[in-house]
């Protein structure tokens, strides 16, 4: 077992060298071999003019059978993609949502020009369930944004039969759940239409890039129109046109990653479950597993703190993890009806999420990915369970 | 075309530091040349053009006010800006020399409810940039142009880019500026400066702490790589496009009823596209004549959508069409990006000019 922090001196929060020469950040940051992107930007560049548009086309071919459903759209961005299926949907009023989530959830919905109401998520599986959005459901909410997080699942299938059962629109903010399957299906085929991200921090990457499932053909053909420029856009006048599209070089980027998957996911899994031997017995801390995935793609390492049992708060771990050059994250904090503009809306100051509040105070994340490997693994739980060790110490210091 | 060895140099210093997006080294550095090349004290990248109109809209916009005045012939993206900033666009008809908006036409249309002026320099003229500043000053109104269509060029003895509270360009493929997709603003306002540089990644300042609401507009570094690149053969594409301007201005001459836009001796430096105008004399309608340029896979299109201009007689209430509803309906815009080559402009010209020669005009037999 590593253990370079024998002295509580060693701690870089407390005056020692920080455990890793560069900060390591969160995000999966997988990339194809210089080699092979060398090779398709010569390609890409050689061939520009006579085939705009033909990589994106084939990226959207391929992840169709890669999502199992008929059409892929690919956009700019999926926060873009969100909001251009809020519009393409003609979603009216409010939509609710888990506060519970990154806040491009909202505030897609706020340029989609709909009404973000928020609601808590589960206090076992952190995720949004029909429980936690029914509690927030009136008469002017058209539709339901679900999140799936972490590489599980809200449980999808129990979540198109309520909003089916109460004729409300159905959209999964499914931008961590690349390749994740859940009740029999592999996410993508789900509700109304699904978003996924192929940002450079996500298991495929485009380095940014959305990228919006659905079954529905008329939807398909709506959300092509309004991603312009191009044949067929749709008559001026509302959210119409959404200037939402993908580069083929960004498509370049995304069919090495899509090639890569199996290897991607394979390798995240190995690093899980080091992390999980390796942060077995430390008091007060408790990695979260992917919830309501048949097959997660292990995109997240998330641990809940119990700062009694380990003697430090989230924060405080944060802290001193940051200063051994661990860039470990509090995601989410805090929620995002208590972000800037919704905090400031009346009817939002009083809004009680506790499982949501509580999870925004006790959560952090840990590097997993392209950056990371088994000796890194060691060392960060060395760390961790350091600073377990000289918690009075970094509490005297703070004080 | 920008070479593929300076392109992957670029990208060779993201791939090495792990930054694929998220305003990185590339990004950072191409907003300083770009500042420098327009003169303006800040410049920040986007994920488009659009979406740096969008943000500016939304950072300018005077609160609590619902109307852009906007120019009623345009590229769509004026009433889609309007529509995501939820402002209603207050219509404005243009001159029908520059096809862009003047002092004139702005002033009576400014009232309590204008948040913004929304001012287009078109391909082939300028809007009346320091006319309509002085009536912004005057009114109080903020000015915003969307010159996406004109980087590296000059007005008025000042550079593009210092005009207004701020200005749009794009780097979209074919643009003098090429990073694939892409725009930029330019301002010297540093306020808004960093307003938009917060908004355009969700309104973060730090790791948790969001000031604004925000969006998804970032630039990536694979973009930003080619946009660099593409700067530092600036000269040369600036050259190459007068020289595909030039090729078109020959070859138009010969063929009647298709008027160039825009150009005259000594005009703008880095002319960005080419606009035609069918005249009376074109025997064959908008629509037809684009069908046969497309099929003959001319990438050519109109300048402004139909319905932008019917759109809004409608919402004036008109009872005739406006002149740029008149002229909608005449403009084209032909293929000039950097990856058009002089044969290609030639193909073009030569199948105008079929299209002339064999085109039944009214009274020959054939409706037109």
């Amino acid at each position: 077992m590593i253990d370079a922090k024998r002295r509580a001196s060693d701690l870089a929060v407390l005056g020692g060298p920080p455990a890793f020469e560069r900060p390591l950040p969160v995000g999966q940051l997988y990339f194809p071999s210089w080699d092979r992107f060398e090779r398709a930007v010569r390609d890409l560049l050689s061939r520009r003019g006579a085939s705009h548009g033909a990589l994106t086309a084939s990226l959207e071919e391929q992840l169709a059978a890669f999502f199992g459903v008929r059409h892929v759209v690919m956009v700019t961005n999926a926060t873009l993609g969100l909001a251009m299926g809020a519009a393409a949907l003609r979603l009216r009023g409010k939509v609710v949502l888990p506060s519970f989530t990154f806040v491009a959830s909202a505030q897609a919905l706020t340029w989609a020009g709909v009404d973000p109401v928020f609601c808590d998520v589960d206090p076992v599986s952190h995720q949004v369930t029909p429980a936690t959005v029914e509690a927030a459901l009136d008469d002017e909410v058209s539709a339901v944004l679900a999140v799936n997080l972490w590489g599980g699942t809200c449980g999808p299938r129990a979540l198109e039969d309520f909003a089916r059962a109460r004729d409300l629109r159905l959209v999964f903010d499914s931008a961590h759940g690349a390749g994740v399957h859940a009740d029999g299906a592999p996410l993508g085929r789900f509700g109304d239409l699904e978003v996924f991200s192929l940002h450079a921090t996500k298991v495929l990457s485009a380095t940014e890039g959305g990228c919006i499932c659905t079954d529905d053909d008329e939807l398909a053909d709506r959300l092509r129109r309004m991603r312009g420029p191009g044949a067929g856009e749709l008559p001026v006048g509302g959210r119409t046109g959404a200037h939402a599209t993908f580069s083929d070089a960004q498509a370049a980027v995304g069919l090495l990653s899509l090639a890569a998957f199996p290897e991607i996911r394979a390798n995240n899994e190995r690093l899980f479950r080091r992390y999980e031997e390796a942060l077995t017995g430390i008091p007060g801390i408790t990695m979260l597993a992917p919830v309501g995935a048949e097959r997660s793609n292990y995109q997240s390492v998330v641990l809940q703190i119990d700062e009694a049992a380990l003697g430090l708060s989230r924060d405080g771990l944060v802290g001193a993890l940051h200063a051994e050059n661990v860039v470990a994250r509090r995601y989410f904090n805090p929620g995002v009806h208590r972000m800037v503009p919704y905090r400031d809306e009346p009817r939002r100051r009083t809004l009680a999420l506790p499982v949501t509040e509580r999870l925004c105070a006790t959560l952090v994340q840990l590097p997993i990915g392209a950056l990371v490997t088994d000796e890194t693994v060691e060392r960060i739980a060395s760390l961790v369970r350091a600073l377990r060790r000289y918690a009075p110490k970094l509490t005297e210091a703070a004080a | 075309m920008t070479s593929a060895d300076v392109v992957l140099s670029y990208c060779r210093r993201f791939y090495d530091a792990h930054q694929y997006t998220n305003t990185g080294p590339l990004s950072r550095a191409l907003e300083e040349r770009l500042a420098a090349l327009h003169g303006a004290a800040y410049c920040k990248v986007f994920s488009s053009s659009f979406w740096a109109l969008a943000l500016a809209v939304r950072a300018l916009a005077l609160p609590g006010r619902s109307e852009v005045i906007v120019p009623s012939l345009a590229d769509r993206r004026v009433a889609d800006v309007a529509a995501w900033c939820q402002l209603k666009p207050r219509w404005c008809d243009v001159d029908a020399d520059t096809l862009a908006l003047s002092a004139a036409a702005v002033e009576p249309r400014v009232s309590h409810e204008t948040a913004l002026v929304l001012a287009c320099h078109p391909i082939s003229g300028w809007a009346q940039a320091g006319e309509l500043e002085t009536l912004a000053e005057r009114s109080g109104v903020p000015l915003l142009f969307d010159s996406v269509t004109s980087s590296g060029e000059t007005l008025e003895g000042r550079r593009i880019g210092t005009f207004g509270n701020a200005e749009c360009f794009s780097l979209g493929a074919g643009s003098l500026v090429d990073g694939f997709k892409g725009g930029y603003l330019t301002t010297d306002d540093g306020a808004l400066s960093t307003e938009v540089s917060l908004t355009r990644g969700f309104g973060f300042n730090g790791h948790d702490n969001v000031e604004h609401l925000g969006f998804n507009a970032k630039l990536n570094e694979l973009h930003a790589a080619m946009a660099l690149a593409s700067l530092d053969d600036l000269d040369t594409r600036i050259a190459r496009s007068r020289e595909r301007r030039g090729a078109y201005e020959a070859m138009l001459r010969a063929i009647p009823g298709v008027r160039l836009r825009g150009r005259e001796e000594g005009g703008r430096e880095a002319p960005p596209g080419v606009i035609v105008e069918l005249t009376e004399a074109w025997p064959s309608g908008t629509e037809e004549t684009l069908e046969i340029l497309r099929a003959g896979s001319v990438d050519a299109r109109r300048y402004c959508p139909a319905d932008l201009p019917a759109l809004a007689d409608r919402t004036a209430g008109s009872s005739s069409r406006s002149r740029a509803a008149r002229l909608a309906d005449r403009l084209v815009v032909l293929p000039s990006g950097d990856e058009v080559s002089l044969e290609d402009i030639g193909r073009t010209c030569a199948l105008l000019g079929h299209i002339e020669a064999t085109t039944a005009r009214p009274g020959e037999g054939w409706p037109r």
